[in-house]
């Protein structure tokens, strides 16, 4: 049994897949949910822009020192960083395979699972990220963010059952998680070369760097002794389900010979603007305009 | 005089996933990489102004661009408000089948992961007609438009297969028999074969009573053109054609998108990264002013609405969105016809290289080249005795004209604003079906598909209780 369910996944690996036909079952779709969660959300957008309209006027009226405006002459090179991309682009047709014939069909599985239980999975994992994130939001100097992410941390633990319920959120005290690449950048560390992770997928040497950092704290805290207890061995892989659940991303759902090339841009692009938030206050360093994004 | 729409931004393009790609792809594209050197300092056109006087001498009326007025720009790009949509199912199920077409050429290197045709199905439980709907230009069988028509198709009580475009890169690869797409005929063909193939497979137990055929935009002349090939070959028996939103003369639709490209871009390549300069320093200028620690979808959603603002920026979205499908189809074109625009014929790419450069020159390059150096020489060898007038005369839907004209089973509905129409190409419309089409006053080019007169209508027809625009009830 073990031995076929692995010969199936190595052949799908090496891209010998059955003949004929392979069918998928999706997760069915909800068209008349999704329909009235976005007129809802589309009324909450249009609040939050409002909201942030009147944040920045406030912040104008008040005469507080803001950084020059970015003009388009700042804009990074289009041209992304990838020293290695040979072996970025191996990993990258390695990670659509894995995708296609063992994450995405464990994901849809998943998907199955009734959605309170997996909200609190996704609840339970995401509490125990937030040990780190109160580090990294320290680390970073950020206090105030720190704090926020602590009072998540101890009322999502008591009240919400270990984490399994958000109650923290349901208080209005929401914070998004960061994490210590988040924290290297704030130390001044560009993202570097482009890097696709087996498995994980796109990211740069900073960001795995610090994804490493991550998974070392989280080791070395050891919460509840998970990581390194009778259960660690189960804790990623569930994990990983969960994560990918959450995304809607299929590999080559556009057809595009040039995805590698766009997902690259995308994902550097995305780095460089939230670098751009975190040294919003320092002085912009002028780059070389012939250097590549990211290096 | 006709009443234009006052819009202020808003965000119903949260609808479903798919939406979103139109902004996460204007703002991708609009960077893809250019390398080009600092040429464009001469190149003294700026795209916002140039597009936006166009649009102030025009006048009020009649279509800013000439090719369309401002709210069917808007709602080309935003697509139905979710409020507008017609009342849909709690739950269509849905399966994925990948199939591999025996007909399929050898699958090139750089697209390795396209060897079989990927459709979508949703079966009901019951015996049911089935209708087939088939994406617009460079689309999967997975749109957002696609899934909305789905969700409204299931809740009406009919089995939905979605196909991809006969453009789409992975039907190109699969399903195609020349690689060179985009001739109304032989993709009509390519398609029929595929969806006989399909349906002669499909999963479970399904009892069909009745097939009919859908498609929108592109699709909805695929959907016209199998369905006469079907009058003919009797392969499928499809019963009845409703044609959404399609194009009369393909060229001259594209062409049109084309020019609003160079009118809204700029044309080749400097363009392109003028447009993703502006879009950056704007991004990061909007996301330091936030309190945000993510770019994430909302804050993206939230930039939309301050990055697209004018004429000229609605038009770039829509026409880097089709300039990006169209890559697709040449890159596909070139390496299969071997016709050496951007792919040596004697050194196609393999798999680990790096196609940015390709990318970067596609992505300067219209319709018209498509047309004149991959389209035209590979059907000019194999049609003896066509010319370029021609094939260009044979992508009309002239081609099919009688039936439009006497098939009681052909239907159209589409938009008096719809920007990849003229005025002579829709008045081509309406007298060719005469009481077979529903026009609607507003919707640009896909605005309006799954409102709910467009839904009612559409069903009315598919149902044959359709009786002219005049016995339609606005809602």
């Amino acid at each position: 049994m073990r031995i076929a369910a692995l010969a199936l996944a190595a052949m799908g690996l090496c891209g010998c897949a059955p003949e004929g036909m392979i069918i998928h079952r999706m997760p069915a779709e909800t068209p008349a949910a999704d329909n009235a969660a976005a007129i809802q959300r589309a009324a909450s957008l249009a609040a939050a822009t409002e909201a942030a309209a009147k944040a920045t006027a406030g912040v104008e009226a008040r005469g507080e020192a803001s950084p020059p405006p970015l003009t388009p002459a700042d804009a990074p090179p289009p041209r992304t960083y990838d020293p290695w991309e040979p072996l970025n682009r191996f990993s990258y047709r390695f990670n659509a395979r894995f995708d296609e014939t063992i994450f995405l069909p464990l994901s849809n599985g998943y998907r199955r699972v009734p959605s309170p239980l997996r909200s609190g999975v996704h609840n339970f994992f995401a509490n125990l990220a937030e040990v780190d994130t109160v580090i990294n939001y320290t680390l970073q100097g950020r206090l105030g963010r720190g704090v926020r992410a602590l009072g998540r941390f101890v009322v999502n633990s008591t009240v919400g059952i270990g984490g399994l319920f958000d109650f923290a959120t349901k208080l209005r005290l929401e914070n998004p998680p960061t994490g210590f690449g988040t924290t290297l950048s704030k130390w001044g560390m560009h993202p570097g070369p482009y890097l696709v992770i087996p498995i994980l997928g796109p990211s740069t040497l900073r960001e795995a760097v610090g994804l490493l950092g991550d998974y070392g704290t989280s080791y070395g805290v050891n919460l509840a002794n998970l990581y390194r207890g009778d259960v660690s061995w189960a804790l990623w892989p569930l994990n990983a389900v969960d994560q990918r659940s959450n995304i809607s991303f299929r590999y080559y759902s556009t057809g595009s010979p040039f995805e590698y090339e766009t997902i690259r841009f995308l994902y550097v692009r995305k780095l460089l603007l939230e670098d751009e938030g975190l040294h919003k206050k320092s002085a912009r360093k002028r780059r070389a305009p012939d250097l590549p994004a990211g290096e | 005089m006709r009443e234009r729409r006052k819009y202020r931004p808003r965000f119903h393009a949260i609808r479903y996933k798919g939406r979103v790609r139109l902004i996460a792809c204007f703002i991708a594209a609009a960077g893809l990489a250019v390398m080009a050197p600092a040429a464009f300092a001469d190149d003294a056109v700026f795209a916002d102004d140039a597009a936006d006087q166009l649009i102030a001498s025009s006048g009020t009326p009649e279509p800013a661009t000439g090719l369309a007025d401002s709210a069917a720009l808007r709602a080309t790009v935003y697509g139905t408000p979710p409020q507008d949509i017609a009342p849909m199912p709690a739950k269509v199920p849905l399966v994925e089948i990948n199939m591999h077409m025996p007909w399929a050429r050898p699958v090139p290197d750089v697209f390795w992961f396209g060897r079989d045709l990927r459709v979508w199905f949703s079966s009901q439980d019951k015996p049911a007609p089935l209708a087939i709907v088939i994406s617009g230009t460079g689309g999967d069988g997975n749109t957002t438009v696609l899934s909305t028509l789905r969700g409204a198709l299931y809740g009406a009580g009919y089995h939905v297969l979605t196909m991809p475009s006969p453009t789409f890169p992975g039907f190109i690869v699969s399903a195609s028999t020349t690689g060179v797409a985009g001739d109304l005929v032989q993709d009509g063909h390519d398609l029929y074969s595929a969806m006989q193939r399909v349906v002669a497979h499909l999963p479970g137990k399904v009892r069909i009573t009745d097939i009919d055929i859908l498609g929108y935009s592109l699709g909805g002349a695929n959907a016209g053109v199998v369905k006469s090939i079907d009058a003919s070959e009797h392969k499928l028996n499809i019963h009845r054609a409703v044609m959404i939103e399609p194009p009369v003369s393909l060229f001259a639709s594209v062409e049109r998108l084309d020019r609003l490209f160079a009118i809204s871009i700029g044309s080749g390549d400097a363009g392109v990264e003028r447009l993703y300069q502006k879009i950056y320093a704007q991004l990061a200028n909007l996301y330091r002013a936030s309190d945000r620690v993510h770019v994430d979808e909302n804050f993206l959603l939230t930039a939309a609405a301050e990055v697209l603002n004018s004429d000229a920026e609605f038009s770039a979205a829509i026409a880097l969105t089709f300039r990006i499908d169209l890559m697709n189809m040449f890159f596909a074109g070139d390496l299969y016809a071997g016709t050496g625009v951007v792919v040596d014929p004697g050194a196609p790419p393999k798999v680990g290289d790096s196609l940015e450069r390709t990318q970067q020159i596609l992505r300067g390059k219209p319709f018209s080249e498509y047309f004149t150096k991959v389209f035209a020489p590979y059907y000019l060898k194999r049609r003896p005795y066509s010319t370029p007038e021609s094939l260009i005369a044979e992508n009309r839907l002239d081609i099919i004209a009688d039936a439009l004209r006497n098939d009681p089973d052909y239907y159209v509905q589409t938009n008096s604003d719809d920007l990849i129409l003229d005025k002579a190409e829709l008045a081509w419309l309406k007298n060719t079906l005469g009481q077979k089409i529903a026009v609607y006053d507003h919707g640009g080019h896909l605005g309006n598909i799954g409102d709910r007169r467009q839904v009612a209508d559409m069903l009315d027809m598919l149902a044959g209780r359709w009786r002219g625009a005049a016995s339609g009830i606005a809602p």
